[in-house]
């Protein structure tokens, strides 16, 4: 036997709409009975949710004070600003830092990358904020005095 | 080497997850030292890793030599890792000698896949990131 | 000396093989190069596919290799299949890997899981009209419950003979979600639809998640008692990920445990698709309803979440009715990559898990409840 004459001999339609039902209700009462868990749980312990509360506030002040960044503190920044000014000069402002490194490199200059770092740290590299750099002349001045 | 809980417990970016979170994570990290110069991800390779700097400078630059630097422990690296579509879109390469945590992507999908609400603090996290990198970001993989 | 090698030369594969084996074993061949080249659910298809190659080597009859032959090694893990060992073994290490969170934090997700299985019931009608016998229809349509050891449980009670054919479809297309999927989703969905960013789901305790195995087994086995082997072991396998303090056992289950069955079943489903047995015209047939279970399962999920948003004020994303058919967590994944097609910073897998895992226990529900009806 085919087709719908198949489907109502063997009683498929009452089998497909009852298991999709029971499906149904079975997920909807377990919906109902888990979104209550957090409710009854909240309400079990109130008080004690406003203590942690206050605590965890407490604590996070605490961490927050406890981050401490890692500068890596500039040094020797003086004997490199000649050199890479020259370079800057050379490749036009604002400059891309890995043209700048690039160059460094090329020109045989000892640790090129820390010293790049150096040169950032002290801001006489400064980012525009379009993702190029630019030589801060301000702070130039202020190291030759 | 393995990562002690204490160690990503103090990093800004994980400030929301509690003690459980931070201990599932921390499995998956290892520490790895890098020198200066070195490079730790490539732009176009498959991004197999995001790392976590915990001290050092970076810089990180794109197509049409864009770039940024990081200076900060709690600064991201490789982000495309968990993003799609999966290969780095910078070169990431180290101006000092420092320490990074490695996390392999793969290992970061599994874990946010089992385990969704604190998948979805770290998804949060990691779009906030990529919100604030994006004008750097040139041309792709 | 010479009828001995003229004897053995008889008995070797070359000289036993038909057709059929040949066709099965390229068919294993493809598995195995689709789980490895294309990585498409490769902890399943590579066993499968080299069980395909195991029970396709033809053997003398009687000689204690074949599957169907009692006492054979094969024999004895095709054991675990026909008498319900494996499936839920395999829903322990479920359980134990998976974090009810998203569906705890979002219940009302949870009716996507079932609108999912409409897809069950009306491949079973499907079958029907087709000419097949009710107990067959039935374990042809839990197909569309895209959970491979379900299938499997149901039709080891209501259709053994058909477990190679149900088995290979349902573990096939549950490997195929990333290709089968995404059309559907498209085809039923808005790029506007596709773009809702749904809201963030809230924090859930350790104290639900503990409880919630409990309460969660007592109630879907009360509704569906049928499903106690495999909703038993899946929320006694949750139970012991979030109880902490039997963590080396949830370790055990979620690896180890679910790694060996995995294997056995693999491999014993693969073997159990020898040529001359598989090659049929129904198997063809249950292919063709497979797939569109599979069809009608994601539709019915994308068409009822869009129906959801006709009454909710939070819209949710439709695109994650997908999921509701199960395929834990491929079908979430396949809603996260189409999602972010459309948005790359839209993050949709964690609200995904809700139906999906849902679809999991709706699955075993439908299966519970169409084992009573024709069981008997």
């Amino acid at each position: 036997m085919y087709g719908l004459d198949a489907i109502s001999a063997h009683n498929g339609w009452q089998l497909a709409a009852l298991g999709t039902s029971i499906v149904f209700t079975g997920l909807i009462i377990l919906s109902l009975a888990i979104s209550q868990i957090h409710k009854v749980l909240e309400f079990w312990d109130k008080r004690h949710t406003y203590y942690q509360r206050i605590k965890k506030l407490v604590q996070r002040k605490h961490r927050s004070e406890a981050i401490v960044s890692d500068p890596v503190l500039p040094k020797n920044v003086k004997g490199s600003v000649r050199q890479f000014k020259l370079l800057v000069e050379q490749i036009g402002e604002p400059f891309p830092l890995p043209k700048l490194l690039d160059f460094s490199e090329k020109c045989g200059f000892p640790h090129s990358h820390s010293s790049v770092n150096d040169l950032l740290q002290a801001k006489l590299i400064v980012p525009d904020g379009k993702g190029y750099f630019l030589w801060n002349h301000e702070v130039e001045k202020n190291i030759k005095i | 080497m393995p990562v002690d809980i204490n160690t990503i417990d103090s990093l800004n970016i994980f400030e929301h997850l509690s003690r459980t979170e931070l201990e599932e994570l921390a499995s998956l990290m290892s520490r790895i030292r890098v020198t200066e110069g070195e490079v730790i991800t490539r732009q176009g390779d498959q991004a197999h890793s995001i790392f976590i700097l915990l001290s050092g400078n970076f810089m990180v630059f794109f197509k049409e030599d864009r770039s940024y630097t990081l200076h900060n422990k709690g600064d991201i690296v490789g982000l495309s890792a968990a993003v799609l579509p999966f290969c780095y879109t910078g070169t990431a390469v180290a101006l000092t000698d420092g320490v990074v945590l490695s996390i392999p992507g793969q290992e970061l999908s599994r874990l946010i896949e089992s385990n969704p609400a604190l998948g979805g603090k770290i998804m949060e996290k990691i779009n906030q990131i990529i919100s604030a990198r994006q004008p750097f970001v040139t041309g792709g993989c | 000396m010479v009828d001995l090698l003229i004897e053995f030369l008889s008995n070797t594969g070359f000289a036993l093989a038909g057709y059929q084996n040949i066709i099965m074993i390229l068919v294993g061949i493809v598995l195995i190069y689709l789980g490895i080249a294309k990585k498409y659910e490769p902890f399943l298809l590579i066993p499968i596919g080299f069980g395909i190659l195991m029970g396709n080597i033809p053997v003398i009859r009687d000689f204690g290799l074949g599957i169907y032959e009692k006492g054979s090694f094969l024999n004895y893990m095709y054991y675990g299949v026909m008498h319900d060992i494996y499936p839920p073994l395999i829903f322990l290490g479920v359980g134990a890997l998976t974090d009810f969170s998203a569906m705890l934090a979002r219940p009302s997700l949870m009716l996507l899981g079932a609108a999912a299985q409409i897809g069950i019931f009306a491949t079973f009608l499907g079958a029907l009209a087709l000419g097949f016998a009710p107990n067959e229809a039935a374990s042809i349509g839990i197909i569309g419950g895209a959970d491979g050891p379900t299938a499997i449980f149901l039709t080891a009670v209501l259709a053994p003979r058909l477990i190679g054919p149900i088995a290979i479809a349902a573990y096939s297309y549950m490997a195929l979600v990333p290709v089968i999927q995404p059309p559907i989703m498209r085809l039923l969905t808005s790029r506007k639809e596709r773009l809702i960013r749904m809201e963030e789901p809230r924090e859930v305790s350790k104290r639900e998640k503990l409880i919630f195995p409990i309460v969660g087994f007592l109630l879907c086995c009360f509704i569906a008692p049928g499903a106690l082997p495999l909703l038993g072991m899946l929320f006694f396998g949750n139970l012991l990920k979030e109880s902490i303090v039997a963590e080396r056992l949830a370790r055990a289950a979620r690896s180890s445990i679910i790694d060996t069955v995995t294997i056995l079943l693999g491999l014993a489903v693969g073997a159990s698709t020898q040529g001359d047995i598989f090659l049929t015209g129904k198997s063809m047939g249950i292919f063709i309803l497979g797939a569109s279970a599979f069809a009608v399962a994601t539709a019915s999920g994308v068409i009822f979440a869009k129906f959801m948003n006709l009454f909710l004020r939070q819209k949710i994303n439709p695109l994650i009715g997908a999921a509701g058919v199960s395929a834990v967590p491929n079908s979430a994944r396949v809603v996260q990559i189409v999602g972010q097609k459309e948005d790359p910073t839209n993050f949709l897998l964690m609200h995904a898990m809700a139906p999906n895992i849902s679809g999991v226990i709706g699955s075993a529900i439908a299966a519970a409840i169409l084992w009573s009806f024709l069981g008997g």
